[in-house]
């Protein structure tokens, strides 16, 4: 009897292994539920293959989106549905990083406890961080050319207006899966030549690396070549120093500083920047920013180091990168979901860390506010204490792409912006106003918001 | 009473709101119901050990003073024997002593090599000897004899099992059960409304009044332990809940097998009281387990991708299922007959029989059971570990000749490890339960509520997600801990067991509930390759229920706590 009382150790084995099974499965049901729950197959959620419960809705709680067992019903105006579609997402899912896809399991009110159970069946209600109205205002002022406007509050992280074109309207009939750029978000899933705005990435380096960089002169005569090409700008800017050659965006006295900093110090900085990482929101990773520092081949080094050459950047990460400069050089990961607690508002969102060095950034901020004044115009950003930097991206279109990047430092719009118009010409004539407007619309919501 | 039935299910409509806060409320009390009854039973299972019994004294001269705590013992050098003399003349396992009664024993010399002499007369080996109490035994040279237990010290031991923790009482559980059952009614009503019949309501009132009769009758007769039964009581509740959500019309059936298994159990214990009547019915059994299957094979009919039904008229029944009884039966022993080739011969011989049958019938989930069964026990009767692995082997090499010729099962392996991957298709199954089961979160959705009902098979092989869609992972989970807290019952009372038969009978028990469970679950949630087995007691299908209450008796069998098993005759 003792010997089978030792042999019987084996059934204790299988036991272990029901056991470590179930564990495991537990692990993963915590860490999977959610996404397990809101998979297509479950029909207490979907009815003909939509999501049936669930709202959506901005900061100031006007509703941009309800799911129901009736179909998906989205707010009222034509104008508010093309303007946050990119956001909110279609029908059909076919918005990969739409609201409807990434907070799918906060829509269908899952929580471990529960699962998907809910005794009103009428879901969550999901509190973006946009306001619509600010949207619909950049959806305006981009018309109907191609681009987009992001902004974010560069202390809290909050994504307050994401518009991308061209856009659609989610109630009507969708346009074709194969006709893609709808579909896209170019603020997310875009990787765009960056130009001028790139020189902020420039100047970073020459500041931390150029001991001369007070004393550097250049004499732009227009043309500018080197080795037997031109670095041709718009029109000579004469001699200029650092600040100067940054608030006119000169291309040869920045193709020369590019040189000066070398190949390798480039590439450190633009990775320190946080543009060769893709940038991560609510779970939703962004498409990745690629570059190129050749180090035995000058005159390509040069371009790359003004932006153009093989650059091409994530506009989401680009406008952390501003908001890193706005916030003394810590970065704020940007988020979608409106804060239940007013924690974030004072603690600041999420850091990503150091991209610039305090005074590095306090340096660019006081060189992109000499922009404004010596080449934008502060009267033209009326009320706003605006830091910017232009961009005229050659793409080898007919027309550049109009950039324009920077961030206000109001106590009540800490906003760091980005806005790209394709083939829209010179960034401070196209893309400078549509910022402006889009900043106006978010000052007079909230002070609108905060009368109430 | 259909009219009150109805009545009840007006209220509940007229007053939807408030129906629906009440699930939100029921959710939380079937759970701690659950767990309340569920974890009492496990832990009075768990912690209630028994003192072995004494059935007398090995005196070994120069003074080894033995208690023999067991009807069968092993008599040798080696330590794992049961009376261990560590004397260079005395083998390894040297001889057996049996108990036949206060008086009497049966010795048998196992050694070829040394030698048993009783009275002065040289015993042959591998031959039974009947023996007294006081005769002297010379195994090897050294001087011995068997003492019966006095009569004080019979007293004595009866005091110490005594002070033994008795089993729980089983009232507060039975409480537990029948409000958990009442108050899943009220929740079949507010969730399936006019879909409701009658039948699963009156199955659910007649099992809760089956189980107070049941334990009132024994608790009259004695019996103390009922954590077993109560377990079994639950997870038929479960049983009867998952099946009114799915087919209300099927309750009859559920409830009709349980009652028969109920009955099978009761008689199996009771017969299993006299070991000597049971081993007389093996070669009943085995030819009964080979006719049945046999017949299986004749006029087996294909549900669910394997030929392993039998249907007459419109009575239909799962023969393996059956034959698992008989299989643990009869691969159990006593010590005598482990020692015996041909019982080992015979065995090895039925279970190719009833492997080759379930391969032929394509049912390979229920051959991998079996296989593993026969794999556990065998190494229990002979603790022989390499033989295990070299069989282990061998069915592996045959379960890869399985995958080539059976692209249908080759398919589901195909798909294991990544079903998400095959959503629509080969990962149907899977994928659903778990997204519903997950839909589920920790306390259900509420009986009746699910979805997953709609999914073919889902209160068979995908039952685990039913239930935790419906009862929610923590009673899913539960009910999993029932059954390894079975297995380890079963190991834990060898200690006090009195003969190896009833200890392999439940280790073989609890090895099938355990495979049994395993595939259902792992193969249910993506763990392993989906094979279509049940889980004991929950999954619905009347031989499955049947098999999972018979199968309790060899678990009853093996409770050698004090009055605690109506399987062992209680002492005058």
């Amino acid at each position: 009897m003792r010997k089978q009382e030792r042999r019987a150790y084996i059934c204790l084995l299988l036991a272990l292994v029901l056991f470590t099974g179930v564990c495991v499965f537990g692990v993963r049901f915590v860490q999977h539920g959610g996404e397990w729950a809101s998979f297509y197959g479950n029909t207490q959620i979907y009815t003909d293959g939509m999501i049936n419960r669930g709202t959506v809705c901005d900061r100031y709680d006007e509703v941009l989106m309800e799911c129901t067992r009736d179909g998906i019903i989205y707010n009222d105006e034509y104008d508010v549905r093309r303007a946050t579609v990119h956001a909110v997402g279609d029908p059909a899912g076919n918005i990969a990083s739409g609201a409807i896809n990434v907070f799918k399991s906060q829509l269908i009110g899952y929580d471990l406890l529960n699962g998907t159970y809910d005794t009103s069946a009428e879901g969550k209600r999901i509190k973006l961080t946009i306001d619509a109205r600010a949207n619909v205002a950049a959806y305006n002022a981009l018309g109907d050319r191609t681009g987009l406007v992001g902004v974010f509050n560069w202390k809290t992280g909050e994504v307050l207006c994401m518009v991308s074109t061209p856009t659609f309207d989610p109630a009507g009939r969708l346009p074709d899966t194969e006709d893609g750029g709808y579909y896209f978000n170019n603020f997310i899933d875009g990787a765009i030549t960056p130009g001028s705005t790139f020189k902020l990435v420039t100047s970073a380096a020459v500041i931390d690396n150029l001991k001369n960089r007070d004393s550097f002169t250049f004499d732009c005569d227009g043309v500018n070549e080197y080795n037997g090409v031109d670095f041709t700008d718009i029109h000579a800017h004469g001699e200029v120093n650092f600040r100067s050659a940054l608030a006119q965006s000169c291309n040869g006295a920045f193709g020369e500083l590019t040189r000066d900093v070398g190949a390798d110090v480039m590439q450190e900085y633009t990775e320190k920047a946080g543009l060769t990482e893709p940038v991560e929101m609510d779970g939703v990773k962004t498409a990745t920013g690629s570059f190129s520092f050749p180090s035995g081949d000058n005159v390509k080094l040069s371009w790359a180091g003004i932006g153009q050459a093989d650059d091409l950047v994530n506009p989401c990460a680009m406008l952390v990168y501003v908001g890193a400069i706005a916030n003394e050089g810590e970065a704020i990961q940007p988020t979608m979901i409106k804060s239940a607690t007013f924690l974030r508002e004072i603690t600041g969102g999420k850091s990503l860390g150091r991209y610039l060095e305090k005074g590095t950034a306090l340096e660019l901020r006081s060189m992109m506010k000499n922009n404004v004044i010596e080449n934008y115009g502060e009267e033209n950003f009326e009320g706003l204490d605006i830091y910017a930097k232009s961009g005229t991206a050659e793409t080898g279109s007919y027309r550049p792409d109009a950039w324009f990047v920077g961030f206000t430092d109001d106590t009540d719009a800490p906003y760091a912006f980005v806005v790209w118009v394709k083939e829209g010409g010179y960034g401070s004539e196209v893309a400078a106003p549509i910022a402006r407007s889009v900043i106006w619309a978010l000052k007079e919501d909230r002070g609108q918001y905060e009368s109430e | 009473m259909e009219n009150i039935l109805y009545k009840f299910i007006n209220i509940t409509q007229t007053y939807p709101e408030l129906a629906r806060e009440l699930t939100t409320v029921l959710r939380w009390i079937f759970v701690v119901l659950a767990a309340y009854i569920l974890l009492v039973s496990i832990f009075s299972l768990l912690t209630t050990r028994c003192t072995p019994e004494i059935w007398g004294y090995f005196l070994v001269e120069n003074g080894g003073n033995y208690p023999i705590t067991h009807w069968e013992n092993v008599i040798g050098r080696s330590r794992s024997s049961d009376i261990n003399i560590p004397v260079r003349t005395i083998s390894n396992n040297h001889a057996i002593l049996n108990r036949q009664d206060e008086k009497k024993w049966i010795f048998k010399s196992l050694s070829e090599n040394s030698t048993s002499v009783v009275n002065g007369y040289k015993l042959e080996p591998n031959k039974r000897y009947l023996i007294n109490t006081g005769d002297e035994i010379v195994m090897g040279g050294v001087h011995c004899t068997v003492a019966p237990a006095s009569v004080e010290e019979s007293r004595n031991n009866e005091k110490m099992r005594r002070l033994d923790k008795t089993p729980v009482a089983p009232w507060k559980i039975l409480l537990a059960i029948t409000l958990f059952q009442l108050l899943t009614i009220v929740q079949l009503i507010i969730a399936k409304g006019e879909n409701l019949t009658l039948s699963p309501v009156i199955c659910i009132l007649l099992l809760c009044a089956v189980m107070w009769t049941y334990v009132a009758f024994f608790k009259a007769m004695g019996s103390k332990g009922f954590e077993m039964e109560m377990i079994a009581f639950f997870m038929t509740t479960i049983n009867f809940a998952v099946t009114a959500s799915w087919n209300p019309g099927n309750n009859v059936k559920e409830f009709i097998s349980a009652m028969l298994g109920l009955g099978l159990m009761i008689f199996m214990c009771l017969y299993m009281r006299d070991l000597d009547r049971t081993r007389r019915l093996k070669p009943l059994v085995i030819g009964l387990s080979v006719l049945i299957l046999i017949l299986n094979l004749l006029l087996g009919t294909i549900r669910y991708g394997a030929a392993n039904w039998i249907t007459i008229g419109s009575f239909s029944f799962q023969p393996s299922e059956i034959v698992k009884l008989a299989f643990i039966l009869i691969g159990a022993g006593t010590l005598e007959e482990l020692y015996q080739k041909n019982s080992t011969y015979m065995y090895a011989a039925f279970s190719f029989f009833c492997l080759a049958c379930l391969a032929i019938m394509g049912d390979f989930g229920t051959a991998l059971i079996f296989l593993t069964t026969y794999l556990v026990v065998s190494f229990l009767r002979s603790g022989d570990l390499s033989r295990m692995i070299l069989a282990f082997v061998g069915a592996g090499l045959m379960g890869v000749m399985i995958l080539r010729f059976k692209p249908y099962i080759a398919s589901r392996f195909a798909v294991w490890g990544h079903v998400w991957d095959f959503a629509d298709d080969q990962g149907y199954q899977q994928t659903r339960t778990m997204s519903f089961g997950a839909g589920g979160g920790m306390l259900g959705l509420g009986a009746g509520n699910g979805s997953l009902r709609h999914v073919g098979a889902s209160s068979t092989d995908l039952v685990f997600g039913f239930v935790m869609e419906e009862w929610g992972f923590i009673i899913a989970v539960l009910l999993v801990l029932c059954v390894i807290t079975l297995t380890i019952f079963a190991v834990m009372n060898i200690v006090a067991g009195r003969s190896t038969f009833y200890t392999i009978c439940a280790c073989g028990a609890a090895t099938m509930f355990l495979l049994q469970t395993i595939l259902n679950v792992f193969g249910a949630v993506d763990l392993f390759p989906l094979t279509g087995v049940t889980f004991p007691f929950v999954s619905t299908g009347g031989t499955s229920m049947l098999a999972s209450w018979a199968m309790l008796s060899y678990f009853k069998a093996a409770d050698m706590r004090q009055s605690a098993s109506l399987a062992v005759r209680k002492e005058a």
